[in-house]
């Protein structure tokens, strides 16, 4: 589904990736992790199209597309979705608003009908019982004065109405207490098929309790220096980072 | 051998020249001989005034406009000016000239206020127009003001009875039709103790290559009573707009008006509010949304004459193209004025690298114990917010567009009828239909 070749991007002239490989297929559950500043949300960035990042080298094919030559609405519309690891607050839109243009948006991207209101509205009473996510959010401007974990479940319920094929999570779990944790980690199992995968970036092992992946991806000064299975998070866990950057530098 | 030369203004006002007033009461024809008299002592506002130093009004003394009563109007191109799904009191001016056939006018004395012409009002409600008429417009140094009063052909007269509280909105229609008109329509609102009202006055063109419309409102606040007026300005690009609005209100009063310049050539605003009573409230909100060539100019002055008043201002403008924006607002504290509350707001998005904005600020507080804010941004579309919303699937137009909504909605949402809210969202859609 997803396919990363040697991606390499810089921005403002600072190369962060440098030769990045990552195959995801559908039904697969990736988690990548990694120190802070090894470039997780760049990766993440690149992949939903922010313009920030100048991609220098290699290439994304995702369901056969070239992913770098689409605009960021495209790759939604093809079925990318990232969880940014800091939703923005939008003042003046209104959540439901914001949600029945993307949809809509989305759906004609995708040759489909617009939704009729009751339809929508039935659809999205569903998605936030999924992330119990508050009724009274929906009218409130996107993210403003929202709590840290209602940001984040609000994330997690845009990505139920989108119906992504590939999601893409950016420390979707850091600042959440447990309940939190859980419902995020629900939502993302109840969303899950064999016809979709998602990538977790986190930092925590405590996420891949509750979402366990297949394969576990250790991000490293742009590179992935290490795969394991879901028993490298618990090896990391205990013994951090050290040990992978040491193995990695003396092979290099 | 003495020549006489005449000047642009000399010449402008000549052609201004030729309308019979002489039916009028003395009193009225007194206004009339004294804004005249300023005239010709004023000179045509230019760029060498501060007030007008970044509008030019050269091409309008330079264009021989003068005062024509439409021929030939056609009732359809009348009532494409109504706004759809507003249930109001219309009343319509063409060229400045009343139109009763297309106006309902309400003059019993049983009713419990007064919508009609001001010229019938001059005659049959006499005491009531004289003590307001040309009250607050007596400046002397303002050109277009005098220009206004002098030559100004009608408008509309509403007067509302102590506690009245009027069923449904009033909608003044100002209409151009012709080549080189000038139009000056005139409205005197008078509302007296405790009632309410609110009037939408919104400027048009049938059809004209070039016109002058030079504009009053002048708005009277009584004790307790609560005035909102909605002004829309929708001419054609062949239109020079020069207005000037004046309210004036007594204690414990409300007065909130929605400015909205849509459309013309030239719009040039000059908004006067004195808060005369104590315990009173203005609100004062603009929205400009412009593209093309357009070029508006809003000068706002607040006076808080007494103590415990509030003002509120905020003016968004969103730039398009080449339009460019000018907002003056200041504030005037009087020293007896303690307890002022004054908030004034300038916000303004470019969306292109032609469009321009100046913005002027302008506080004198003389009390000592006031609270008065003022802030000014200038800046573009939010890249954080506009590529989240591209991530979930907008395409960059749709998501300019709701950045748009919500910017300049804060202010829209000030106008509370349905219908007046839906003809000027549509009105600022038109203008930002070419965002790409
Ligand atoms: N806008 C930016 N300008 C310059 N450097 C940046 C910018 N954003 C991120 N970086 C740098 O890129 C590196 C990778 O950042 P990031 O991808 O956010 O890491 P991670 O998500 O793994 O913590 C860091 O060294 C960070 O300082
Ligand atoms: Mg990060």
């Amino acid at each position: 589904m997803l396919k990363i070749e040697g991606l390499e991007a810089e921005i403002e002239g600072k190369q962060i990736l440098r030769g990045l490989n990552l195959e995801v297929k559908p039904g697969e559950i990736h988690a990548i992790m990694g120190p802070n500043g090894s470039g997780k949300s760049t990766l993440a960035s690149v992949l939903a199209g922010r313009e920030d990042y100048e991609v220098t080298a290699g290439s994304v094919d995702f369901l056969g597309k070239d992913l770098l030559d689409l605009a960021p609405e495209e790759r939604a519309g093809e079925g990318v979705f990232l969880a940014f690891q800091y939703p923005v607050e939008i003042p003046g839109v209104s959540n439901i608003n914001f949600i029945k243009t993307a949809v809509n948006e989305v759906r004609e991207y995708r040759g489909l009908p617009a939704m009729e209101t009751k339809e929508f509205m039935s659809h999205l009473k569903e998605k936030q019982k999924l992330v119990k996510l508050s009724g009274k959010l929906a009218n409130r401007s996107v993210n403003e004065g929202f709590s840290g974990g209602e940001k984040k479940r609000n994330e997690i319920f845009q990505m139920a109405m989108l119906e992504p094929k590939l999601g893409v999570l950016d420390e979707t779990d850091s600042g959440l207490d447990i309940d939190a944790l859980r419902i995020v980690a629900n939502g993302v199992n109840e969303l899950k098929s064999n016809d979709n995968a998602f990538v977790v970036v986190t930092h925590y092992q405590r996420l891949l309790d509750y979402i366990v992946p297949d394969f576990v991806h250790v991000l490293y000064d742009g590179k992935i220096v290490k795969t394991g299975s879901k028993e490298l998070a618990l090896e990391l866990e205990d013994k951090g980072y050290d040990w992978i950057i040491e193995e990695f530098e003396k092979k290099s | 051998m003495a020549t006489l030369t005449l000047n642009d203004k000399d010449r402008f006002l000549i052609n201004q020249e030729g309308q019979d007033f002489s039916h009028e009461a003395k009193t009225f024809i007194k206004i009339r001989e004294l804004a005249l008299k300023n005239l010709k002592e004023l000179d045509f506002p230019s760029k060498k005034l501060e007030d007008w130093k970044y509008t030019n009004v050269r091409e309008v003394s330079k264009t021989e406009f003068r005062p024509q009563s439409a021929i030939n109007i056609i009732d359809e191109k009348i009532s494409a000016h109504k706004i759809p799904n507003l249930n109001a009191y219309v009343l319509v001016f063409v060229n400045g000239f009343f139109a009763p056939k297309y106006s309902n006018t309400i003059e019993q004395k049983e009713s419990g206020f007064i919508i009609t012409n001001l010229n019938k009002a001059k005659k049959d409600f006499i005491k009531l127009v004289e003590p307001h008429l040309g009250f607050q417009t007596r400046a002397k140094d303002q050109f277009f003001v005098n220009l206004n009063s002098a030559f100004s052909q009608d408008g509309g007269f509403i007067y509302v009875k102590p506690n009245v509280q009027l069923d449904k909105p009033i909608h003044i229609i100002n209409l151009v039709d012709g080549d080189l008109v000038a139009s000056y329509p005139r409205n005197l609102i008078i509302a007296e103790k405790c009632s309410e009202v609110q009037v939408i006055v919104s400027y048009e063109t049938i059809d004209s290559n070039s016109a002058l419309s030079n504009v009053i409102n002048e708005v009277v606040v009584g004790e307790g009573a609560n005035v909102k007026l909605d002004k829309i300005q929708n001419e054609n690009l062949n239109t020079f707009h020069v207005g000037a609005d004046f309210a004036k209100q007594q204690k414990n009063s409300v007065f909130t008006i929605n400015t909205i310049p849509a459309n013309a050539k030239l719009i040039r605003n000059n908004l006067n509010i004195i808060l005369d009573g104590t315990n009173s409230v203005a609100n004062l909100y603009g929205a400009v949304c412009l593209n093309g060539n357009i070029h508006v100019d809003n000068q706002t002055y607040v006076d808080h004459a007494k103590p415990n008043c509030e003002s509120n201002e905020l003016y968004k403008a969103v730039l398009n193209d080449s339009a460019t924006n000018v907002f003056n607002g200041k504030i005037y504290v009087n020293k007896i004025a303690q307890k002022t509350n004054a908030f004034q707001s300038n916000a303004n998005i470019i969306l292109s690298d032609n469009a321009s904005s100046n913005a002027k600020p302008q506080l004198e507080i003389y009390a000592d114990d006031v609270k008065c804010s003022h802030g000014c941004t200038i800046g573009q579309f939010d890249d954080e917010a506009l590529f989240y919303l591209r991530s979930r699937g907008m395409r960059e137009s749709t998501a300019q567009k709701v950045l748009l909504d919500a910017f300049i909605g804060e202010v829209l949402d000030n106008i509370k009828t349905e219908p007046v809210r839906e003809y000027v969202d549509e009105l600022i859609a038109e203008n930002f239909n070419s965002l790409n």
